[in-house]
């Protein structure tokens, strides 16, 4: 049943041999040792000042939406700071291997990376950077910001919001265990097909970059049906479909993407395992199987995924630029179903991702025309946050900047991507650095919105906000680098030069690659601009605290509860009177009422399961990497007991008492108040002092807890 | 707020949920989808009559599933399984019908198949996949 392996195996360890150890490549053994000092450091300080307790109450078992959404977030910065370098050794090694005479140095011919090393760099590049560092920030923020902008007390499905997470976490921590045991895949991000076999690639690279995308698969689908359930179900009274905020919105329709497309790729990454573990053949080209099925349902998923990622980075901007340009925004319906207009073409342009294999000329047009569709529901959106700050009083705060380089980044991308949609363009840059230069340019998008988010929502989850100095330093780097290192791509792109060169033979494209590295050298500047941007904005905390409001021109519910949010999100459940509600409240002047009386609210428990199911998983995934059939067999067993063990657990909620509700809202409200009440509020020392001050009479609302799903 | 109102046994999808009718699922999808594995293996038809009659059986294992483990019927208590099939079936018909149609035009340009799997070629397009 099992295939025939060549080379070691031992029952007790499988494959894993000390020589998988790469105790012979210089940059890992130092990668290695800075790891090992910043993991020693980090965990002496926790002990050193008793952090344990706290990281273990308050983070680890935690199922509070806009924890998991900070530790999603958090994953999504490490993976990006990883991609980042990973993006860094290519361009230096592109930039020093170029033409016969360029030195080689540790092993390799040219440049400083073995052709190996150089491919499983930007397999990794690519699949960190989209399921590991992208899709967690954007998870994180949906996250945080879609219970609060609906009402909600929490998600649907808390527990499952969890183990979403950890499940993701996996994935990006074997990711990171293939850097010092055994190697990555070296076969692209999406796999080249049959290169991946076993027959081609009989190491565990393949079966690394197999599982831990596979992971992340689950983890996302999970926090799928979480958002689609809480953003169905869960919204607070008077929060009709169409009085839902934009982001709201995108989220749904990019986890119904998520929800649809995800499945496919775990069949489509099952049939590989079938391959390489029982010896089946539905990728090879004889005995029955097909390469191009592997690509077509690969691109199933794929290009979906592409939506599922650009949609909450539309949504983003939708938020942000009403804010600062303080108008509503434009042509609300109109968004609404351009958003969902775009996630139904998601289903129906995969193939342009393989134009130039064999397809009939009319499979062909139509995906053309049906890409070029892409085009009509994005210009809509973009026309509509022209028209937002159209006579809008628009402040170039550092949210709002970073909404208008999306904005344009948005442009140069999708206009680039309207050239790719010409399937007889695409035969002339197939597989060049033009098409890597527009998606890059589309992928600067979601990160561009993904870091004007963070500063915009930022306030509202730590009660304080990030300082703008070297915010705008960072900025204005990233923008720096992005021109230095995206204009030579695309030049190069026209020129003919094809993707993941290990080594470059024309000499006369080495200006370019060297004006490429300049502008890495400006990213790496910014990323130093960005630590200390946060450094600064945590030392300077209390000079920058903000209230509720954080930007004084919210417009969405989530603007109406206080910054940090408290635990329970909202003391009573808001009624919601208009699209734009908390706009609407202070227009009609009801910013401050709060209630007479507080109810005591029910909340999920903290549950460290889990955080035990994704280290299982991890396990489970590492055995059969590595085949080591007793692990994974006690992996799958302990995993069955726990979550059977979990579904006997009937105390899974607590009810905070009506008395601590009072405490801390009246905490929060009461600017003179010298009480400091670090458990449950997120941000732990302190509440932030609220622009809510005194009233009367309460928010009027349903007194029926908010956490209970509301049936429509 | 100290009591569970949310009781999971008061949702009458849950209510639905019946042993019998999962292990019937179980056994009979089990029994269908090996008949379609002893199909393939023994090659007892031709490899077109194959692909038709696996996704036929692949087709009424669906149908069992839908039946026998989400219960789906057009009632109220079980709309939102009848909104994810509304969602469902456009999706499939798309993403089954464009890679039928992208292969049958690659087969014809690539795939140059020994005799005796030459009735591949000759996959009639789907009707809803003309052009």
């Amino acid at each position: 049943m099992l295939v025939h392996l060549q080379g070691p195996w031992t029952p007790l360890l499988g494959r894993l041999t000390l020589q998988q150890i790469p105790f012979h490549v210089p940059i890992l053994v130092v990668t290695f040792i800075v790891v090992a000092i910043l993991a020693a450091v980090v965990l002496g300080a926790t002990t050193y000042f008793g952090k344990w307790g706290y990281l273990w109450r308050e983070w680890l078992t935690t199922v509070d939406h806009k924890k998991i959404g900070v530790m999603y977030i958090l994953l999504g910065l490490v993976m990006l700071l990883r991609g980042f370098v990973d993006a860094l050794m290519i361009r230096t090694q592109q930039a020093m291997a170029v033409g016969p005479s360029s030195p080689g140095y540790m092993g390799a011919v040219h440049g400083y990376l073995t052709p190996f090393h150089l491919g499983q760099i930007f397999t990794a590049h690519g699949l960190i950077m989209i399921v590991f560092a992208a899709t967690p920030l954007l998870v994180g923020l949906m996250n945080i910001i879609v219970p609060l902008q609906i009402g909600a007390r929490d998600m649907a499905y808390p527990y499952l919001n969890a183990l979403g997470l950890w499940l993701t976490t996996a994935g990006a921590a074997l990711v990171m265990v293939s850097l010092f045991v055994g190697n990555f895949a070296h076969g692209g991000w999406y796999g080249f097909v049959p290169y991946f076999e076993l027959s081609y690639s009989p190491g565990v690279g393949v079966d690394y970059w197999m599982w831990s995308f596979q992971l992340a698969a689950i983890g996302t689908s999970l926090g799928s049906i979480n958002l689609i359930a809480t953003i169905v179900k869960m919204r607070a009274p008077g929060m009709t479909w169409m009085r839902m905020p934009m982001f709201t919105w995108a989220s749904l329709s990019t986890n119904l993407i998520a929800l649809t497309s995800f499945p496919v790729l775990m069949v489509t990454l099952a049939l590989l395992g079938m391959d390489r573990y029982l010896g089946t053949h539905f990728y090879t080209a004889g005995m029955g199987g097909n390469l191009m099925l592997y690509n077509d349902l690969f691109w199933v998923w794929g290009h979906p995924e592409v939506y599922f990622l650009i949609l909450p980075a539309f949504g983003i901007m939708s938020e942000i630029i009403p804010t600062f340009s303080e108008k509503t925004l434009f042509g609300y319906a109109t968004m609404v179903i351009a958003s969902f207009a775009i996630g139904g073409v998601a289903w129906g342009v995969w193939l342009h991702h393989f134009f130039t294999m064999a397809a009939a000329p009319s499979v062909n047009s139509f995906y053309s025309v049906t890409t070029m569709l892409v085009g009509i529901p994005t210009g809509v959106k973009v026309f509509n946050w022209i028209f937002t700050m159209y006579r809008g009083r628009v402040r170039y705060e550092l949210p709002m900047l970073w909404a208008l380089l999306a904005l344009f980044l948005l442009l140069v991308g999708g206009m680039s991507g309207m050239m790719n949609a010409f399937a007889s363009s695409d035969y002339m840059w197939h597989n060049s650095l033009f098409v890597v230069a527009h998606f890059h340019m589309m992928v600067l998008v979601i990160a561009a919105s993904v870091f004007g988010a963070v500063e915009y929502w930022f306030p509202k989850v730590f009660g304080f906000k990030l300082e703008q100095k070297w915010g705008k330093w960072f900025f204005w780097f990233m923008i720096l680098g992005t021109g230095w290192v995206f204009v030579p791509m695309f030049l190069l792109g026209f020129g003919g030069m094809t993707r993941r060169l290990d080594y470059i033979h024309y000499t006369q494209w080495s200006p370019y690659l060297h004006i490429m590295l300049i502008g890495m050298v400006f990213y790496v500047i910014a990323v130093v601009f960005f630590v200390a941007h946060l450094y600064i904005s945590l030392r300077d905390r209390a000079k920058n605290r903000a209230g509720a409001d954080a930007w004084g021109s919210g417009r969405s519910l989530e603007w109406a509860t206080h910054s940090p949010v408290p635990a329970y999100n909202f003391a009573i459940t808001p009624h919601v009177n208009a699209r734009d509600e908390w706009a609407w409240r202070k227009e009609n002047g009801l910013t401050e009422l709060h209630p007479g009386d507080y109810e005591s609210i029910h909340m999920p428990k903290n549950t460290g399961v889990p955080l035990f199911l994704g280290i299982l998983f991890m396990g489970l995934a590492f055995a059969l990497i590595w085949r080591i059939w007793w692990l994974a067999l006690l992996c799958v067993a302990l995993i069955v007991v726990l979550i059977i063990l979990r579904s006997f657990d009937h105390d899974t909620d607590m009810t905070i008492p009506a008395e601590d509700v009072e405490q801390v809202e009246s905490d929060a409200r009461d600017e003179t108040s010298t009480a400091i009440r670090p458990a449950g509020v997120l941000g732990g020392t302190a509440i932030a002092h609220s622009t809510l001050q005194s009233g009367t009479g309460g928010i009027s609302g349903s007194t029926s807890p908010s956490w209970t799903p509301m049936d429509r | 707020m100290t009591e569970h109102t949310q009781n999971p046994l008061n949702h009458p999808e849950v209510q639905l949920a019946n042993g019998r009718a999962y292990l019937a699922s179980f056994i009979i999808s089990m029994l269908l989808m090996t008949a379609g594995l002893w199909l393939a293996v023994t090659h007892i038809t031709t490899p077109f009559g194959t692909v038709l009659v696996t996704s036929l059986l692949a087709g009424v294992v669906v149908i069992i599933q839908g039946y026998f483990i989400l219960h789906m019927d057009i009632s109220h208590a079980q709309m939102w399984h009848t909104v994810a099939m509304v969602l469902f079936l456009p999706l499939f018909v798309v993403t089954i019908g464009l890679t039928a149609w992208m292969f049958h035009g690659l087969y014809q340009r690539t795939m140059i198949m020994p005799p005796a799997a030459s009735s591949v070629i000759n996959i009639p397009p789907m009707p809803s996949m003309s052009h």
